[in-house]
């Protein structure tokens, strides 16, 4: 049973302690454990194991990017953080806003512009994980998250404007006209017209219904948004608009994003520190541009290999570390190092010991036992 | 030699709203040759997907083909080769179903909209390749599993089994790119099939779909914004602007040499990693309302070399050279100058 592996809530009741007075979240030992099922009475024959033991900061204000491959955990982090999953294990630390009246919160609402409360002016924290229930709903305003898949996290029945203020309408907000301003505000903003409230999610391109996502997760004012390939589906023009609009919400009310992509040059751009994943695990964590000129993982450099340089004359000499071997298996993760299967480094140790994600300095991570002596290959600055 | 396999000329494509009429396809020409990769770029909005759902007649209502043709070569029943025009086929007749799935197939942009929540990966895999081919369901399962497997989805004989909402973005982006590739399509239509996928197993599935075209000579339409895919494996590119192709040519040309304005801008705002921050530059000013499309060029509000004309001339299709074609006045006047000149030098 699931139960039995949820460990979070025993020490819920104190008020947990940041380490850091910078960071919004510390998450500490996350972990989210899928059941894999199997049978007419639904036996448990294993886990999967989306997210294994994973800790991280976020500082408040910054961009924290999340990187990795396909299938190793990314959106369940992200999920996790805004409480659509009951993590297996693992807190999260999150430090509150100062109380929000009723009143506040309609001074709040009654103007279009963005207002944000002083972050520094807050210092109580507590802890997501063990929230329930109705002890989320004030959260829910304030950690928001830009779902990867627009189609099937828009409601199809319910129009755009209807869409975008639902968060409005369900925390008490009645004034019609208001909800209008403000979606048709917020529209404008992600290049959309005003006009389109009427329609509904069908009616509308891949590209344009992800930016009613993003306009929606902007709706509540938040303090945290969990931008899951939010700019994925994006032309490289619209793309740079609502990325230099992400950047000028954050320098005017201190939001802080944790930034989910594939697309390493819009991390490259976006994002101060950026973590990488692989199965389940953060296998390296690094400033700014020392991830793509100094990794220190040997998955962290299969990646920057890979990543397309957009002219075709350059195709030849692109030297693509293919990676060979088996793509682990989250339920039946490999032994030792889990990326030791497929790593052109590996030595006999990396079969039976797991690496700890240990401090190299200059903040930077990695999980690798020879991160200190392995010379590894950046991306192809271009 | 190449032949084309799919000829498109003046496709036009409008949905009839409550609010109006929305051209988003205003007159489409291209042509997709067999054994080529043909990629589609364009602003979001701008009518990539919408076009390439006529190929297939899947336009979703209110919208409609209001004109164009689209002659389509194939083997006929008989054996012997014909061409079809798909815009004269009814979506529902059983000649295109007969086409659609099989012939050309088509990966969608977002993988929910044409996976089923109820049924297993399996399920749905399998099915495909049981309405197109002649197999044993053991056998359409022992191909699905292995084209999972070539996907790069870890342990496919078990995520036969599971629902879709259990996977991730990337896991269902690739179970629909399987099923899209399983019954070997003459033609192959990627909407953004890459989107949700790292860049590791990003280029594995570009390997794939490149080594399905060498062995099988399947055409490949890619739609992507990501122009560094389009670097990697287009063969030629194809430029829209608000419903229309505003310059066609081969790869190198068209990154090395772009000559429409909307073209050159684009490639600008790439962002590059050797990039200092704060330098992303998007294409001024909003995309004009679909109702009140501007006169002239279509791109005239936004355009940085614009010149008199502009907002009054609608610019035709102008040949640079046999590869390379643009839509631009600034190229028209230049052709027409020097031909005006040519003509002066031998009178
Ligand atoms: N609701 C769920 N039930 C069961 N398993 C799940 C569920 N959600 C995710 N998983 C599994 O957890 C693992 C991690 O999934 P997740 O969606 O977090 O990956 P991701 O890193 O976001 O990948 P992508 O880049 O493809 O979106 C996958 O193996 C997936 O199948
Ligand atoms: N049912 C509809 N009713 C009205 N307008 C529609 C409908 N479906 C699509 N459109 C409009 O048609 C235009 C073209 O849409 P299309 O999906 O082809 O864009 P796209 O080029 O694929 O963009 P993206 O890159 O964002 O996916 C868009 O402006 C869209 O709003
Ligand atoms: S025709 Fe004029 S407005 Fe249009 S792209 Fe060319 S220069 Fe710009
Ligand atoms: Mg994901
Ligand atoms: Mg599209």
């Amino acid at each position: 049973m699931a139960n039995q592996l949820i460990e979070a809530g025993s020490n819920g009741h104190q008020q947990p302690a940041l380490n850091d007075s910078q960071n919004l979240v510390e998450a500490r030992g996350l972990k989210m454990y899928f059941p894999i099922t199997k049978g007419l009475f639904s036996r448990v024959v294993g886990y999967t194991k989306a997210v294994d033991d994973v800790s991280f900061d976020i500082r408040a204000g910054e961009t924290l990017g999340l990187v990795g491959e396909s299938g190793c955990g990314k959106t369940t982090v992200g999920r996790c953080l805004v409480r659509a999953y009951q993590p297996t294990a693992g807190e999260i630390i999150y430090r509150k806003a100062v109380d929000l009246t009723k009143d506040a919160q309609k001074r709040q609402f009654s103007s279009h512009g963005f207002k944000h409360n002083d972050p520094s002016s807050q210092d109580q924290t507590i802890d997501l994980a063990t929230l329930t229930g109705r002890q989320l709903s004030p959260f829910r305003h304030e950690v928001r998250m830009i779902f990867q898949d627009p189609y099937s996290s828009l409601n199809p029945r319910m129009t755009v404007f209807e869409n975008i203020t639902e968060a409005l309408r369900n925390s008490g907000m009645r004034s019609r006209r208001e909800m209008k301003e403000r979606a048709g505000y917020l529209l404008k903003r992600v290049g959309l017209r005003p006009e389109y409230m009427v329609r509904y999610p069908h009616a509308f391109s891949g590209g344009e219904r992800q930016r009613v996502v993003i306009a929606r997760a902007l709706v509540t004012n938040p303090r945290l948004i969990i931008a899951d390939e939010a700019v994925s589906a994006l032309d490289v023009s619209v793309r740079a608009q609502i990325l230099n609009l992400l950047e000028e919400l954050q320098s005017d009310f201190k939001l802080t994003y944790l930034f989910i992509s594939h697309d390493l040059s819009v991390i490259r751009h976006i994002c101060d520190r950026v973590i990488v994943m692989y199965v389940g695990k953060i296998v390296e964590v690094a400033e700014g541009l020392d991830i793509y000129t100094n990794p220190k993982h040997p998955y962290t450099e299969a990646l920057m290999s890979a990543v397309p340089v957009a002219n075709p004359r350059q195709r030849k000499q692109n030297q693509r570390i293919y990676l060979e071997g088996e793509v682990a298996d989250p339920s039946n993760p490999p032994s030792g190092c889990y990326f030791h299967p497929r790593c052109q480094y590996a030595k006999d140790q990396c079969k039976t010991e797991t690496p700890e994600l240990k401090d190299m300095g200059n903040g930077h991570f990695s999980a690798c036992h020879f991160a200190g002596e392995l010379n590894l290959r950046g991306a192809v600055m271009s | 030699m190449t032949e084309p396999l799919l000829e498109v000329s003046d496709l036009k494509i409008h949905f009839f709203t409550d609010e109006g009429v929305v051209k988003a396809v205003e007159g489409v020409d291209l042509v997709i040759e067999r054994g080529k990769t043909l990629c589609l770029v364009g602003e979001s909005g701008c009518g990539k997907s919408v076009a390439s759902r006529a190929f297939m007649q899947i336009i979703r209502k209110p919208g409609k083909i209001v004109s164009g043709q689209m002659l389509f070569r194939r083997k006929s029943d008989d054996g012997t080769e014909e061409i079809i025009d798909l815009a004269k086929m009814d979506p529902k007749g059983y000649p295109i179903r007969q086409i659609r799935g099989k012939e050309i197939s088509m990966i969608f942009q977002e993988p929910m909209t044409s996976l089923s929540l109820m049924h297993t990966v399996g399920h749905q895999i399998t099915e495909m390749i049981r309405l197109h081919t002649d197999t044993t369901p053991t056998e359409a399962k022992v191909s699905a599993i292995k084209m999972l497997q070539r996907v790069g989805i870890p342990r496919p004989e078990r995520l036969i089994d599971e629902y879709p909402f259990r996977l991730s973005g990337g896991m269902r982006q690739r179970v629909m790119i399987a099923m899209a590739m399983s019954c070997n399509p003459t033609m192959l239509i990627a909407d953004e099939p890459t989107t949700a996928l790292d860049v590791t197993t990003q280029a594995q599935i570009l390997d794939l779909m490149l080594e399905l075209q060498h062995d099988y000579g399947m055409a490949l339409l890619f739609i992507t914004h990501d122009l560094g895919v389009v670097a990697e494996i287009a063969d030629d590119v194809a430029v829209m602007y608000l419903g229309r192709i505003v310059e066609r040519g081969d790869a190198d040309t068209v990154f090395n040499e772009p000559k429409h304005p909307y073209t050159q801008a684009l490639l600008r705002s790439i962002p590059k990693i050797a990039m200092q921050r704060d330098e992303l530059e998007p294409i001024k000013g909003m995309v004009p309302s679909p109702f009140r499309r501007p006169t002239g060029c279509q791109f005239h509000p936004r355009c940085a070399q614009r010149f008199n004309l502009c907002n009054q001339v609608e610019p035709a299709n102008t040949h640079l050279n046999e590869n390379h074609s643009v839509r631009c006045l600034l190229y028209e006047d230049a052709e027409a100058r020097t031909s005006n000149a040519e003509a002066a030098a031998h009178g």
